[in-house]
């Protein structure tokens, strides 16, 4: 894998990370997950999986956010500097931790780790529900990258099953955020903190 | 297709096809159909659970099937709790008055999702393959957490969302490790059946890093401390049947997943490093619990918090291997299951007797329901692992286990914990049945305690049963060959 795609991946990422506009970050997801439909290009099976799952899922969550428009962006309680800082850090910190990942390419194995780490890193600062989602979407996107640059090959089934399965999650994630929206009046995760011992 | 194999897969087809017919089935006849639904499906677990548990060396093992002692336990659990849950649901549906969808809908999503849930989780134990295992174990996600989320009140939303977004953070984690063994193993999705996984070479830190990444994913779903955040939530807010469920069929189900990724990669990653990743998570689990057993809590959340203790102790028996403490799992993993079944179907009746239940600790049941007071007496009791309790049993024998294998700090701090675990369960027994009861307790006979009752006669038979067998197990053929599986 080249360093530029790696780069472009990893940037996508970063972006969904400090952005403020949630149809933004959906069409920054959805962006990477074509890129990665591209790179799949000569295993047919796993590019339709990936492509298919990206036009699917970035249709499905452009038409919640324009169903649950928010009178104004959801604050993300820590500031988009910190939140790239972190995200970077946590990075850095996996690629040292983790070696070697047996990849093809170790421009593939820090792609797939920063991915992880912004998805984790999204989830954990991001105050709104369907960026929390999006962290999911991040770290499957990661995970997307690691079976294409597996060195037997034959990643379509891993793709097929990723793509199923995040479909399924994302479905039911969309469900519990028009429920929640319909119930507080907005997205806003911070609401959801009355179970605790 | 043999008959093991064509049995296994009517375990699975047959609550997923009913789960098809409610989806479609008029309204009237939604409820019975779940119930004779249930019914074939348990009588299809229990058969496939006696064949696989009365000749544990006659294992069935292809590329995604895998038919063996461990499974059959499972398979029979997931049978007799989803059996019950089902029939048991329309005492909790008639208490529903709004949720998650239309009122007029509700039965019908409800029994749709509850069915779905079970052909899902039902194929847990049976699957071959680490990759299938992954998958269907994320699927029980999706469908589990709307039934969390069932009653679409605020604190239900909150708990069905952690527990989705948790719980798929970490099973991404857990397919990152599995894209690593693919990696190393190579040959694609057959290269991730548990024999293929056994052939797997130690190749320095690559199958450490996967194995750890693997059960620290598959933690958050079994709900395994440091990453149990949603399991008290989930537990506490889903239907008292789904409740029921998740803790007594879908963690250990899980649990096993994480048994048979330790089995097949101990050769690569060491048997010690294997065994020991499980004690500690074992450990810690029972560390975190105990605290909150000491604690005045709401029924649910009580035996919710006494999940994460009992999922802990089975961890420690499968991290100690060996007859003994093997012996001692498969008695854990089935009286917790009763037991625990039990305690959450109680909830129903006990919500009617004292709505305020849901948000505070219960006192002097026994006084002012003595049915309920009975039947919640016998699942906090056995929990507590009170003698005649078959969980008193199986800890000794875990613990015991724990001796046998050379690890005696790690038996006797556990040994300390469950300690305390009981004096907390002890605790909150005696306030449940004989403290100070709440004014305005609701005196009249509650929802569905008939039906209760008749299930806590069975439960005590088979808690007693399940006693005396586990005095002969250790010695046992079916102890024999589990012990086999994890050298």
């Amino acid at each position: 894998m080249s360093g530029a795609l790696a780069w472009l991946l990893v940037a996508l990422g970063l972006g969904v990370v400090v952005v403020r506009r949630r149809s933004l970050a959906v069409t920054l997801v959805t962006v990477q997950a074509l890129v990665l439909a591209v790179r799949a290009h000569d295993e047919a099976g796993a590019a339709a999986a990936l492509a298919v799952r990206a036009v699917a899922l970035g249709v499905l969550l452009l038409l919640v956010v324009s169903r649950t428009r928010e009178p104004r962006p959801i604050p993300a309680g820590v500031a988009p500097m910190l939140r790239g800082g972190l995200a970077v850090a946590l990075a850095l910190a996996l690629t040292w931790l983790i070696p070697t990942l047996g990849l093809a390419s170790r421009n593939a194995e820090r792609g797939v780790l920063a991915l992880v780490a912004f998805g984790l890193i999204a989830v954990a600062t991001r105050r709104a529900t369907l960026f929390q989602v999006l962290g999911i979407v991040l770290v499957e996107n990661g995970l997307a990258l690691a079976a294409l640059e597996l060195p037997s090959g034959s990643s379509a089934a891993i793709e097929l099953g990723v793509a199923f399965d995040l479909t399924l999650i994302a479905l039911v994630a969309v469900v519990f955020h028009e429920k929640i929206f319909a119930e507080f009046g907005g997205g806003d995760s911070s609401v959801l903190r009355s179970l605790r011992d | 297709m043999t008959s093991r194999e064509a049995l296994a897969l009517a375990v699975v087809a047959i609550p997923a096809i009913g789960a098809l017919v409610v989806a479609v089935a008029p309204r009237r006849m939604i409820s019975q159909i779940a119930g004779v639904t249930a019914i074939l499906a348990a009588a299809a677990a229990f058969t496939l659970a006696a064949i696989a548990l009365s000749a544990p060396d006659a294992t069935v093992e292809t590329a995604w099937l895998l038919i063996d002692p461990a499974a059959g336990v499972l398979v029979g659990v997931i049978g007799a709790v989803g059996l019950a849950s089902t029939l048991l649901s329309p005492n909790y549906l008639a208490t529903v008055l709004r949720g998650i969808v239309r009122p007029p809908r509700l039965p019908r999503f409800y029994y749709a999702l509850l069915l779905a849930f079970w052909a899902v989780l039902a194929g847990v134990p049976l699957i071959g393959n680490l990759g299938g295992a992954w998958l269907l174990v994320e699927a029980t996600t999706a469908a589990s957490a709307l039934l969390v989320g069932f009653s679409g009140k605020p604190r239900a939303l909150e708990a069905g969302w952690k527990y989705l977004i948790l719980t798929s953070l970490g099973l991404g984690v857990a397919l990152l490790g599995i894209v690593l063994l693919a990696a190393t193993a190579g040959g694609g999705l057959d290269g991730l059946s548990w024999k293929a996984l056994a052939a797997i070479p130690s190749s320095g830190q690559t199958v450490l890093i996967a194995y750890v990444l693997l059960l620290a994913g598959l933690a958050a779903k079994i709900g395994w401390a440091p990453v149990h955040n949603w399991l008290p939530d989930a537990h506490s807010e889903a239907p008292a049947p789904v409740s029921a469920l998740l803790s007594a069929a879908l963690l250990p189900a899980v649990l096993l997943v994480a048994w048979r990724a330790s089995r097949s990669l101990a050769p690569a990653v060491g048997t010690g490093t294997a065994h020991s990743v499980l004690i500690g998570f074992g450990l810690l689990s029972l560390a975190v619990a105990v605290p909150f057993l000491w604690r005045p809590l709401p029924w649910k959340r009580l035996l919710a918090y006494s999940s994460l203790e009992h999922m802990g102790v089975i961890a420690i028996g499968v991290g100690f291997g060996g007859p003994l403490a093997l012996a001692g799992v498969v008695v854990h993993i089935v009286g917790h299951a009763v037991a625990k079944a039990l305690g959450f179907y109680a909830a129903v009746p006990l919500l009617d007797h004292d709505p305020r239940a849901s948000g505070h600790q219960v006192g002097g049941v026994a006084r002012t329901e003595p049915a309920l007071g009975t039947t919640m007496a016998v699942s906090l009791g056995a929990l507590a692992g009170l003698p005649p309790s078959p969980l008193f049993v199986s800890e000794v024998l875990i613990v015991a286990g724990g001796v046998a294998a050379h690890r005696p700090w790690a038996a006797a701090v556990a040994a300390i914990l469950l300690a305390l675990g009981f004096l907390g369960l002890s605790h909150a027994l005696l306030d449940t049945l004989a403290g100070k009861a709440r004014a305005g307790s609701h005196r009249s006979e509650a929802r569905g305690l008939r039906a209760l009752t008749i299930l806590t006669a069975v439960t005590i038979v088979g808690l007693l049963a399940l006693t005396a067998a586990a005095f002969w197990l250790p010695h046992s053929e079916l102890a024999r060959a589990l012990a086999a599986e994890v050298r």
